[in-house]
């Protein structure tokens, strides 16, 4: 599968909601070099369920992760998925990304598309505190039910005194 | 006449002798036969990606390497990568050899670290001690190249920290023979026992659809007929030169029915092709530069003016890693750190694994995705029926008690060993 093709089935699935795409391209290989291809863009979250299934659609999808980051205002969530393995030198990594506010946190969730991604939407809801609409099981997966700090949030007053907590505490046992 | 409860929860974990690491089942069982199974992970949480960003990216690649004991070259290897990609370094090609070859060598050392594991689950520790013997040939390899058994320190942005020598090639190659020699044995072992294959034919089972829809990786999605392999799908390093195909069982001849014995198939079809794999790379391996970047302040330096954002992936023997990392000029740390070991995507295969199988088959399909918990600190109890959080001091508190404790009952209960000395003294002229 060539990158070019599955940039511009998003690109007619998605129209405008897909912003500033760029394919990201890499040498690999000593004897016999080739060039791998990456696609990177922003999407509305709206459209989060409508660009998996046309990545569905096109090949063998799977998701690799979620990544997230706390901006300050917003939270950026990053969508690493890869389409069409199963042939040499024909996955294509496709990262898409989009920021929601802290004020409304939900997102669609993938697993009526690609039920994999459970895992890593749980993760999502413990250490960011984003909510799930539709998610099968909400619980904590890695962290205690009664955590209630989000580790990766950077307004988190209660984590904040933790850290400093615990590094005195081992300075002193040092 | 009261209605009898038919369906009962049989907890296991987090910490049980059939468990090599800490996670919580809970089976609903009716009878013997498994109807349902809750997952829980986390026990050995230690917050890796939060103490990422505090640290500066060398500090980081050691601590990647921390996050797996057995994998340990394949976090470095997908971080590094990341970080290549975000910051624009380059790798030398004998760097990008050395960096596959240890990368092999660990998946043989695991595959038959796993095959001993299988065998003890399925009560057949012959076969254990048979496996591991054996696979302290690759250990001393890994030793004699990196140094170390584990935690090798060899890749570093930019290269390795190690060449291989000429001195060297005559063992690994050595090692090749060796392994080669053992190859049908060990599959006659495995492959052709009739009890392992009782144990493991049909036990298990995860169907390609639901290996597709789960987003498994590694040898669990492989032994269920995808052909899953990030060395083969997306090059990487050198892997694109070599040809890598990914093996399921249809290699060995056998229709694949995504059972335990598939996994057995795979695992041990793979060592062979890491050997294949190592062979090629020693001659095809140009002479030159280990690294880009040889002086670490420099390295440094060049990271902290970075700026920008990648992604590296790995073919761990557990299936897929991948690391996301971004940078900011003028910070030592990455502002952004995401791991995802291969175990991460595996879990939930483990669901559909369970059902309908029976209590006795457990600990077998729990080690058949080769599972590594490789996760998060913090410990976790439950009391009273609830869930309860006891951070670090509490727990050295509590652990220095009990000491005490067993050390006031030590001294008052009887007369205690003081020496080991013979007692031919009483016996008198007899030595």
């Amino acid at each position: 599968m060539k990158a070019q093709h599955v940039l511009a089935a998003l690109k007619e699935a998605l129209g405008d909601h897909l912003r500033d795409p760029e394919i990201r391209t890499r040498t690999v290989g000593v004897k016999s070099p080739q060039t791998m291809e990456e696609i990177w863009g922003k999407i509305d979250r709206d459209v989060l369920l409508q660009a998996a299934q046309t990545l569905k659609d096109l090949g063998p999808l799977h998701i690799s992760i979620i990544s997230g980051a706390d901006l300050g205002e917003e939270i950026e969530l990053l969508y690493h998925f890869t389409v069409g393995y199963g042939t040499e030198g024909g996955e294509v990594l496709v990262t898409l990304r989009f920021t929601i506010p802290k004020s409304d946190l939900t997102v669609p969730s993938l697993c009526g598309i690609i039920p994999g991604a459970e895992t890593t939407e749980r993760e999502k809801i413990e250490f960011l505190g984003v909510a799930f609409q539709g998610i099968p099981d909400s619980r904590h997966l890695f962290l205690p039910e009664d955590m209630e700090v989000h580790p990766w949030r950077k307004d988190e007053p209660e984590l904040e005194k933790l850290v400093r907590r615990t590094v005195k505490w081992e300075e002193r046992d040092a | 006449m009261r209605e009898l409860e038919k369906t009962f929860q049989v907890p296991i974990g987090p910490v049980h002798p059939a468990l090599k690491e800490p996670i919580r089942f809970t089976f609903q069982v009716e009878g013997e036969r498994i109807v349902g199974v809750d997952i829980k992970p986390g026990f050995a949480h230690r917050g890796i990606e939060f103490m990422g960003t505090k640290r500066n990216l060398i500090q980081v690649l050691y601590l990647s390497e921390r996050i797996c004991g057995i994998c340990s070259i394949s976090h470095p290897i997908a971080l590094t990568q990341a970080v290549e990609n975000a910051a624009g370094i380059e790798v030398p090609p004998r760097a990008q050899y050395i960096r596959v070859i240890v990368s092999e060598l660990e998946r043989i050392h695991s595959h038959l670290l796993w095959a001993g594991v299988a065998a003890h689950e399925l009560g057949f520790d012959t076969l254990l001690h048979l496996t591991w013997k054996v696979r302290e040939k690759v250990m001393d390899i890994l030793e004699e190249i990196t140094g170390n058994r584990v935690d090798y320190a060899i890749p570093i942005f930019g290269g390795v920290r190690r060449d291989i020598t000429p001195e060297q090639y005559p063992q690994v190659q050595d090692m090749l023979r060796y392994y080669r020699g053992l190859f049908e044995e060990l599959a006659e072992r495995f492959l052709r026992d009739a009890s392992v294959e009782a144990r493991t034919r049909d036990v298990g089972v995860l169907t390609p659809e639901e290996a597709e829809a789960l987003s498994a990786v590694g040898p669990t999605a492989r032994a269920s007929g995808l052909r899953k392999d990030v060395r083969q799908d997306w090059p990487y390093l050198v892997y694109g030169d070599l040809g890598i195909k990914a093996i399921t069982p249809e290699d060995y001849g056998t229709e694949t029915r995504g059972d335990v014995y598939d996994r057995v198939i795979v695992r041990l079809l793979e060592v062979a092709q890491s050997m294949d794999i190592i062979e090629r790379c020693l001659e095809d391996m140009p002479a030159g530069e280990i690294t880009s970047i040889p002086k670490v302040p420099a390295l440094l330096a060049q990271l902290k003016k970075a700026e920008g954002e990648g992604i590296g992936r790995h073919e761990a023997p557990r299936g897929e890693v991948i690391h996301y990392i971004r940078l900011e000029a003028g910070k030592e740390e990455p502002v952004v750190w995401k791991v995802k070991a291969p175990t991460y995507s595996n879990l939930m295969s483990w669901v559909p694994m369970f059902r309908d199988q029976e209590i006795a088959d457990i600990p077998i399909i729990a080690a058949s995705i080769d599972p590594c918990m490789c996760c998060m600190d913090r410990v976790h109890l439950v009391r009273a029926g609830r869930d309860e959080l006891v951070w670090k001091e509490k727990l050295l508190a509590l652990s220095r008690e009990k000491t005490k404790r067993i050390q006031s009952r030590v001294t008052a209960s009887g007369p205690r060993v003081t020496a080991l000395s013979p007692r031919s003294a009483d016996h008198g002229g007899e030595a």
